[in-house]
């Protein structure tokens, strides 16, 4: 029973790292129907910016991380400016491939400025026990993984607050809805878009710090775990911010459990079959709306 | 059922169009064979070779991508799981096989080849198939994840199966596959590309590009058209790895990991959509440019060459800002097209 709960919270902490990288995929693809293969890279970017502020600069978690998030978001702004903007209109296939290729330069940038080896993010959140859990209940449970679930849930409730109750939350459901109508009702489309690259590259670094302080980086971590982040915002419902939470929680769940139960070899055969399976089932995923075709 | 006589656009009305193509495809083989021949003369450097030979296999997996990714419009990623199991199919054929002992020494290796390639690109043909079974369903997005999902899940399992030597990879396959056969393989390729894509049936396939509800009102069976055209792409994919399995003889998983998709998109966004020519010039550019890269920039600093992985997604994301439809678009070169009419 202990190792369950173990088991349990290892998943919650994995589950809030992915569900900061699937809440940027799904804003992203809500706003703009662009599946931003490059988001993983972000959150690899985010987390090396993290680490370089960190080490060369000995910045404390508390500055560091905020700071990490802010040029993250500017990256992830200025690739929306260079890359994206001109073929918003463009075929969609364009812009995947665009996405695609804006990741691995991502990811050979840092590979090649940084290095390949993979890294450990200094240590900087409390890592004792929680006394009374394991007095209690005997389940151990470092204040860290605490920290990590509890400032991702944050996280995560502020951007369900901006969305859904401030003006630009709502320019954004607009722009989801219908992008051609926007602009006639005065709002600066290219300003709501930008905000959302923001606010998703931010959470992804975020993501990408909690990551390195839980496991460890590497310039490739991006395509793996971007993938699984993706793969979670399509069985939540891509689109769907609720959603996308929901997915990462499962995936990971999934994930903990076939590692300490099944294989750990097996674990990237098994993520990817049950994504092959739900889309065969619930194309749509649990919580997205069924897309209506028109001749 | 009446036997039915219709009037085509699309049959040649003379044999010129053929005639066109053969010629040009003779006059490459024949050139490459006397590159071939020369192979070992003093002033021939082997590395030429080399880079011609991959040229050639990318040329293989880039245009039977494009039948599904050009002429059918869907974005399938999974070109090079199907490439794997094609190379570990023709890897493990043929370090295998035990061939009668009447048969001479000299054309044994040919058998072993003919026999290696055609296994591999049958059972990538079988793969794809049964890949295409599944995926009926889905379009745009969702059907690049399934794609790219099994192609984690080829590569994860013969990561985990020990007889293909996992991670480590196979090694110890026999070395049939010289650059004039890579260049026969060519040739073949396109022979049944070409011959497909530009008949009636092809037609079915750019129609459900244009707009399937439409085509399937004509009476297009789109989940047949789409299967037939997977199956076919898959196959050749597995002639790619076979052949490439027996070239280098050292395959191993991840060599057909994210990297490789992306190669393969790169070269046939950059060659064109739609466009058979654009394949060959996409493979070609591309490739030569990134050996090319490779060696100026270690002639400058030897720490350099590193930077080229830089360049090729930069050069992508320019060609999507200046112009999306390739080098050649869906035009085709006037010996590509197959009769009078302007294929599109």
């Amino acid at each position: 029973m202990q190792t369950i709960i173990q088991q349990i919270l290892n998943a919650a902490q994995l589950g809030a790292v992915y569900a900061l990288i699937a809440l940027g995929y799904s804003m992203v693809y809500g706003i703009i129907r662009l599946i931003n293969f490059a988001h993983g890279d972000i959150f690899m970017l985010g987390a090396f910016i993290g680490f370089l502020l960190a080490t060369a600069a000995g910045m404390p978690l508390w500055v560091m991380m905020p700071l990490a998030m802010i040029l993250t978001a500017l990256v992830g702004v200025a690739i929306e400016r260079i890359a994206y903007r001109k073929l918003r209109n463009a075929q969609r296939m364009s812009l995947v491939i665009t996405a695609l290729g804006v990741g691995i330069f991502l990811e050979n940038i840092v590979r090649l400025v940084i290095g390949p080896e993979t890294r450990q993010l200094p240590a900087q959140l409390p890592n004792q026990i929680i006394g009374w859990l394991s007095e209690h209940f005997g389940i151990a449970m470092s204040q860290d993984k605490a920290w990590i679930i509890g400032i991702s849930l944050a996280l995560m409730f502020i951007l369900w607050f901006i969305v859904n109750k401030t003006l630009v939350g709502t320019a954004m459901r607009a722009v989801a809805d219908n992008k051609d109508v926007v602009p006639l009702m005065g709002i600066n489309l290219n300003l709501i878009i930008a905000a959302t690259f923001a606010i998703g590259s931010a959470l992804a670094a975020a993501g990408g710090i909690f990551y390195g302080q839980a496991y460890s980086i590497d310039p490739y971590m991006g395509i793996n775990l971007g993938w699984k982040a993706f793969i979670a915002a399509v069985i939540g419902g891509i689109g769907s911010i609720e959603g996308a939470v929901l997915g990462s929680f499962m995936l990971a769940a999934i994930e903990v459990f076939s590692v300490a139960y099944l294989s750990s070899n097996l674990k990237n055969g098994i993520v990817f079959g049950i994504l092959i399976i739900l889309l065969l089932i619930r194309p749509n995923g649990f919580l997205g709306q069924p897309e209506i075709k028109k001749v | 059922m009446p036997k039915q006589t219709v009037q085509t656009l699309d049959e040649p009305k003379t044999a010129k169009p053929f005639l066109r193509w053969s010629i040009i495809s003779v006059i490459y083989l024949v050139m490459i064979f006397l590159l071939q021949l020369v192979e070992k003369a003093p002033w021939m450097n082997g590395y030429y070779l080399h880079i011609l030979t991959i040229v050639g296999l990318n040329i293989i997996l880039v245009a039977s991508l494009n039948l599904v990714n050009g002429f059918l419009g869907e974005f399938a990623l999974g070109h090079a799981g199907f490439m794997c199991i094609g190379a570990y199919t023709a890897a493990v054929i043929a370090s295998k096989l035990t061939l009668p002992v009447f048969i001479p020494g000299m054309v044994a290796p040919y058998i072993q080849l003919i026999v290696a390639l055609a296994g591999g690109f049958l059972m990538a043909g079988l793969i794809g198939y049964l890949v295409g079974l599944l995926t009926f369903k889905t379009v745009g997005d969702y059907l690049a994840i399934i794609t790219l999902g099994f192609n984690m899940i080829i590569v994860n399992a013969i990561q985990n199966l020990d007889f293909l030597g996992g991670p480590r990879g196979y090694i110890g396959i026999p070395k049939n596959t010289n650059l004039f056969i890579v260049s026969i393989c060519v040739v073949l390729t396109f022979a049944v590309l070409r011959r497909i894509i530009f008949s009636n049936y092809g037609r079915t396939w750019i129609s459900i590009r244009e707009n399937p509800i439409a085509a399937e009102m004509m009476g297009v069976n789109i989940n047949r058209a789409k299967n037939v055209a997977f199956t076919i792409a898959a196959a050749f994919a597995g002639l790619a790895g076979g052949l490439l399995a027996q070239y280098q003889q050292y395959i191993n998983p991840s060599m057909f990991d994210y990297s490789k998709i992306t190669d393969i998109l790169v070269m046939l966004y950059l060659g064109g959509m739609g466009s058979l020519s654009g394949s060959i010039l996409g493979a070609t550019s591309y490739t030569i440019l990134m050996e090319i890269l490779r060696m100026v920039l270690s002639a400058i600093d030897p720490r350099l060459a590193e930077w080229r992985m830089i360049i090729s997604p930069l050069v992508l994301v320019i060609i999507m800002r200046t112009s999306q439809a390739g080098l050649m678009g869906n035009r085709e070169w006037r010996w590509m097209r197959s009769g009078k009419e302007e294929n599109r």
